[in-house]
């Protein structure tokens, strides 16, 4: 279990093509089982070469466990899943150290954490207690129990699912765990033609159970290998810092992005490129993930709640209004460079 | 309500401000109480209508009555019912003073005295005025059209008077029509409510807003147009400006007092003209339809100061004088004519003006004489102050054919050994060589002399000129070629003598521009000097050589051209020039001295070709025009041009719709990098500049891809491919390692340039070839930010002094309580 992470497939990217065409046999696999919802398909995938996790958040019914199933299948590697319950243990996520009467020694049990994909439904059901159990393996990649420090393999990805209608006798997650995911989807309807093909797909069997591993564990090492050497110019780094610090600075904000989100946000992005067929991330690439990277980690201010105005809606905003990065002044931008001060105060 | 009052009394005012140039029309002050009169009725009418909440058609019906009412009053003369009322008696008694008030704007002299024509004209002109004011500023809330009609009075001194006006009363006008549109402006700013600062500090009305800052933009521009564009236009050079530093030359004092007539006709000459007071000085009558000058005085003896009077001699005056010398009535036709001349007290001299030659003098006293030599009429005792009389005189109607004839003097006759000595002054005798070289007669020698004083040879009227006849007085004229009549006519003379033919110079008075009923009323503007020559057979024959244009009531002879008149045929001056000479007659003289001219003066074709300055002037300004017109759309080929050659590097084809995918790697380049990518941004900008040519907006929020996208999406419907190529071109070019080859932007740029033409309508289309809004919004930008940073530096400065002043302050003692 003490495997080392990564491997000498990181430090041997793909070519472009190669990507593409790796990439999309994987999408395409999962959309035969998840039909018309190709964007957050990529983006569950981007997310899995980011190194990241992923948090889908819908209404029941619309295939979030589905798609968790499926991209896991996708690829040949170990999954498990936890269903979180409120009677959920930390120990049946980390593992227990159990006394080998044989070997006279505590053994350590693996919980269910130590796989590749760990599918976690209905996260917001378990205890606060269960749920921080997640959060360091989540983060630094390694279990510890009884002192002994156990690292995960790679690829690791939580992908974890809440219902956010019917909170009753749920557990909302804390800031510091929402901050750990690194995306928030939500997989919305399916619209009329994929949910009629869906009755035919789903007549006779569960399509989940054709469905077959297209890549292996070391192809998804390479992967991810791929898309940390994805390019990313000054200016974008730049543009990715002002996204984040503009979330601290917008007024309807509480609550900005951490750093650690920016972080995330661009690694994201070079996912997106990379699966884009680009060897280099471009602002676009932020300006499609602000919402699903960011939108979870802010918090409106009451003001903002109480006009209604969802995260997502303040975030996409905030995007519209930031200059893109260039190395030069439009000569059409006429926004002064500092903010004028008004005659009034300075005469008064 | 109230403030529409109060804005109806500003617009009174501004009127009767405005109405402050009418002051250098007239002597008196009488107009002022008309016109008070006119506008407080016009005002009261309009409050009272107003106050009764009357539509817009109200009050101007009931302004238009009480304009009505009051001229009736002033101006009805006992055929107004009860004083007031009018009757059709009335309008008639109306027309027949607008008619009266033409007669008298023709026959009079600014100042006028209180005429009823023109008192009548003015006082419904500031009336009517007061009705438009009222109107644009009240009823429609547009103040600044009620400047317009406010013009309309401006321009009528500016009309009437041909040298400066004073500019006062323009000065008064214009503080009226500002306070006009500041009083407007305040009473909108009002209507929003009370100002605050941000602190919630209430602000004063007049205290300037902070747009104001646009307004003194706007301002200062337009001030200093106002007093630079007059300054560009040629003949406005004498003017206000002018004014400063003049003297008022010579002698007021025209009395008749020491050595009778031994009188500085020249000093007299320029000392009247440029006098700032027009004085009525004769007036005169005459049978002649076409009379040449009035004549008084000659000066025909050359000193070292130049030209001076001799003493005359003669015999008193009688109904049978003698025939003026030289004159042989078998060689012209001689036409008798009678005139009568009364002299004001304002000429006192001991000349009396006559016409031409004359034969017969009738009532002057035996006291005045006659000098057949200088056909001048003087006196040793009296003046010609308050002088009435009558004579009978011949003018010799000369033709240049006739004068052609005439022949060269004797070097023995006394008239050559006479009056053709002359200094000799080189350049003088090299000019008369060189115009004359191949004229045969002495009449063509005196007409090539003659046609040299023309604007052609840049000749100008100046009347400011340095005075003085001497060889120096006259070099520096031929040098500087300004002048007046004394240096022209001194000129031509001296000119006339170093030719070797006697010519002297005459003074009397040009007829002026006041004619009315056959007198004609001579003032001190009008006094005059011309040349005469000698010519054997014919006697003195007159030229006057001063710019025509310049001399009220000049008159050009056939003998004696107007040198600057536009060619004009033969047949279109039939009065004047009988002989045919005034037009390219290709005989006659004047188009053989161009062409001579031309080939002597080197001027070449231009000067024989004889545009007149005007020409070029109005040509120059709508080159200029044309030039600032097109400015922003040869800036913008300029820019497209410096673009397109370093992007299409060579002449590709534009790219073919469906091209191969934009970011397939053999299109990537690996030489130089930074070039491609200067490459690809120049394209970038010139697309981006397109766009807003063509009315496209341009969102600086948006990346490269996005804003092709949305291109195609709203705008494009052909060159889709070129555009994604150029998006993906710049976005390589910002974002990625390696830049896009740029070979195909240059194509890429202009297939998608033709493409938004294609789909725009024509009006966009020639707003972008003509006048580029890319060009406009970055000039305004420029300028934005330009005044944005000078007024963050002055506020920062301004800072600063508070600073630095504040430990100066002084403060005011705490009282004890």
């Amino acid at each position: 279990m003490t495997t080392q992470r990564g491997g000498s497939e990181l430090t041997d990217p793909m070519t472009v093509e190669e990507f593409k065409a790796t990439t999309n046999a994987i999408v395409a696999n999962i959309e035969q089982v998840i039909e018309g919802k190709t964007a957050t398909v990529r983006l569950a995938l981007a997310v899995l070469l980011a190194e990241g996790h992923l948090l889908i958040e819908d209404v029941p019914g619309v295939g979030k466990t589905k798609l968790a199933k499926a991209l896991a299948r996708s690829i040949d590697c170990s999954v498990r899943r936890i269903q979180f319950t409120p009677d959920l243990l930390p120990s049946d996520v980390t593992g227990v150290s159990v006394y080998n009467q044989e070997t006279r020694e505590f053994e350590f049990k693996p919980g269910a954490v130590f796989a590749n994909l760990v599918v976690g439904d209905e996260i917001n059901r378990a205890s606060p207690k269960t749920q921080s159990a997640l959060l360091e393996c989540m983060e630094e990649h390694q279990v510890t129990v009884d002192g002994e420090t156990y690292t995960m393999d790679m690829p690791f990805m939580v992908i974890a699912t809440q219902n956010p209608i019917e909170m009753e006798g749920t557990y909302p997650l804390p800031e510091a765990q929402r901050d750990r995911f690194t995306a928030r989807i939500a997989m919305g309807y399916p619209d009329a033609a994929a949910e009629y093909a869906m009755l035919d797909g789903y007549h006779s069997h569960d399509p989940l159970e054709d469905l077959t591993a297209v890549v292996d564990g070391a192809t998804v090492r390479r992967l991810i290998g791929t898309v940390r050497s994805v390019h990313v110019a000054e200016t974008v780094k730049r543009y990715a810092v002002e996204l984040v610090t503009a979330t601290r600075e917008a007024p309807e904000l509480r609550l900005g992005a951490s750093p650690r989100s920016t972080l995330q946000l661009l690694r994201t992005a070079k996912a997106v490129a990379a699966l884009d067929g680009r060897d280099y991330v471009v602002p676009d690439d932020l300006q499609t993930l602000a919402v699903p990277v960011l939108a979870h980690r802010v918090i409106p201010t009451a003001d903002a709640q109480l006009a209604r105005r969802t995260t997502d809606a303040i975030l996409s905003e905030l995007v519209h209004r930031l200059p893109v990065p260039h190395d030069r002044r439009s000569p059409y931008d006429t926004r002064p460079a500092t903010p004028p001060n008004s005659f009034y105060d300075r005469r008064g | 309500m109230n403030s529409r009052r109060h804005l109806g009394l500003v617009a009174a005012g501004t009127t009767l401000l405005a109405s402050a140039p009418i002051s250098l029309i007239f002597e008196g002050y009488t107009w002022l109480f008309h016109a008070l009169l006119m506008v407080g009725l016009v005002a009261g009418a309009a409050l009272a209508t107003r106050s009764l909440r009357g539509r817009t058609w109200a009050q101007l019906a009931a302004m238009l009555a009480a304009l009505l009412l009051g001229l009736t009053w002033l101006f009805g003369d006992g055929t107004a019912a009860l004083g007031l009322i009018p009757t059709p008696d009335t309008i008639e008694r109306f027309g027949a003073l607008l008619s009266l008030s033409g007669e008298e704007i023709r026959s009079s002299y600014v100042p006028v005295p209180d005429l009823d024509g023109l008192l009548f004209i003015s006082a419904m002109g500031i009336g009517a005025v007061a009705v438009l004011v009222d109107l644009c500023a009240v009823s429609l809330r547009r103040p600044a059209l009620a400047g317009l009609p406010m013009l309309a009075i401006y321009s009528v001194p500016v009309a009437v008077y041909v040298d400066s006006v004073s500019p006062l009363p323009f000065i008064i006008g214009a503080v009226g029509f500002l306070w006009l549109l500041v009083s407007d402006n305040v009473d909108r700013v009002r209507r929003f409510g009370r100002r605050f600062t941000g602190e919630g500090r209430g602000v004063d009305v007049w205290e300037p807003s902070p747009l104001s800052a646009t307004g003194r933009r706007l301002a200062t521009v337009g001030v200093v147009a106002a007093v630079l564009l007059p300054l560009a236009v040629p003949a406005m050079g004498v003017g206000f400006f002018g004014q400063f530093g003049t003297g008022e030359g010579l002698g007021q004092n025209g009395k008749g007092g020491k050595g009778a007539t031994r009188v500085d006709l020249f000093a007299e000459l320029s000392g009247r003209l440029r006098s700032s007071q027009v004085q009525d000085m004769v007036k005169v009558s005459t049978t002649d339809s076409r009379p040449f000058y009035l004549r008084f005085g000659v000066a025909d003896e050359i000193g070292d100061k130049g030209f001076s009077s001799r003493q005359p001699a003669g015999q008193p005056v009688n109904d049978n004088m003698p025939m003026p010398v030289g004159l042989d009535t078998s060689n012209v036709v001689t036409l008798r004519n009678t005139a009568r001349v009364e002299v004001t007290q304002q000429f006192a001299m001991p000349l009396i003006p006559v016409f031409g030659a004359p034969v017969s003098m009738r009532k002057l006293g035996s006291a005045w004489s006659y000098d057949p030599n200088m056909q001048i009429v003087y006196s040793q005792r009296e003046n010609s102050a308050g002088r009435a009389y009558e004579f009978d005189y011949l003018r010799p109607d000369f033709t240049p054919d006739q004068l052609r004839t005439a022949q060269p003097l004797q070097a023995s006759d006394p008239v050559q050994r006479q009056f053709s000595r002359v200094p000799q002054v080189q350049l003088v005798q090299d000019l008369v060589q060189r115009l004359t070289k191949d004229k045969a007669t002495p009449y063509d020698k005196v007409r090539g002399l003659y046609d040299y004083f023309s604007s052609k040879n840049e000749f100008r009227y100046d009347q400011l000129a340095p005075s003085g006849t001497s060889g120096d007085a006259i070099v520096d004229f031929l040098e500087g070629k300004q002048g007046f009549c004394e240096q022209y006519a001194a000129a031509l003379a001296w000119m006339v003598r170093t030719a070797g033919m006697p010519a002297r110079v005459a003074f009397g008075f040009a007829l002026g521009n006041r004619f009315h009923e056959g007198v004609y009323t001579l003032t001190n503007k009008n006094l005059h000097a011309w040349t005469e020559v000698y010519f054997a057979g014919f006697g003195w024959v007159p030229f006057d050589a001063t710019p025509a244009a310049f001399v009220m009531g000049s008159v050009n002879p056939a003998w004696a051209p107007n040198v600057d008149a536009p060619d004009l045929t033969p047949g279109s001056r039939p009065s004047i020039a009988p002989g045919g000479s005034g037009g390219p007659d290709p005989s006659a003289g004047p188009t053989r001295r161009n062409v001579d001219e031309g080939e002597e003066l080197g001027n070449g074709p231009i000067a024989a070709t004889a545009i007149p300055t005007w020409v070029w002037w109005s040509l120059g300004g709508a080159l200029v025009l044309l030039l600032v017109l097109a400015a922003p759309a040869l800036r913008r080929s300029m820019l497209r041009r410096r673009r397109g050659l370093r992007t299409a590097a060579g002449s590709h084809p534009p790219l073919p719709e469906g091209a191969t995918d934009a970011a397939a790697p053999e299109l990537t380049v690996t030489g130089d990098l930074d070039a491609a990518r200067r490459r690809a941004h120049l394209a970038w900008d010139e697309l981006i500049d397109t766009m807003i040519d063509f009315r496209v907006a341009v969102d600086p929020a948006e990346t490269p891809r996005a804003t092709v996208e949305r291109l195609i999406r709203t705008r494009l419907s052909g060159a889709t491919e070129a555009a994604r190529l150029l998006g993906i071109a710049e976005e390589r070019a910002r974002y990625a390692p390696a830049p896009l080859a740029a070979d195909r932007l240059g194509g890429a740029v202009r297939s998608v340039r033709a493409a938004l033409a294609a789909d725009a309508d024509r009006g966009v289309r020639l707003t972008a070839l003509l006048m580029p809004p890319s060009v406009l919004l970055r000039w305004r930008n420029a300028v934005y930010s330009a005044t944005a940073a000078a007024s963050a530096r002055s506020a920062a400065f301004g800072e600063r002094l508070v600073r630095i002043t504040r430990p100066l302050r002084i403060r005011r003692p705490k009282l004890l309580r």
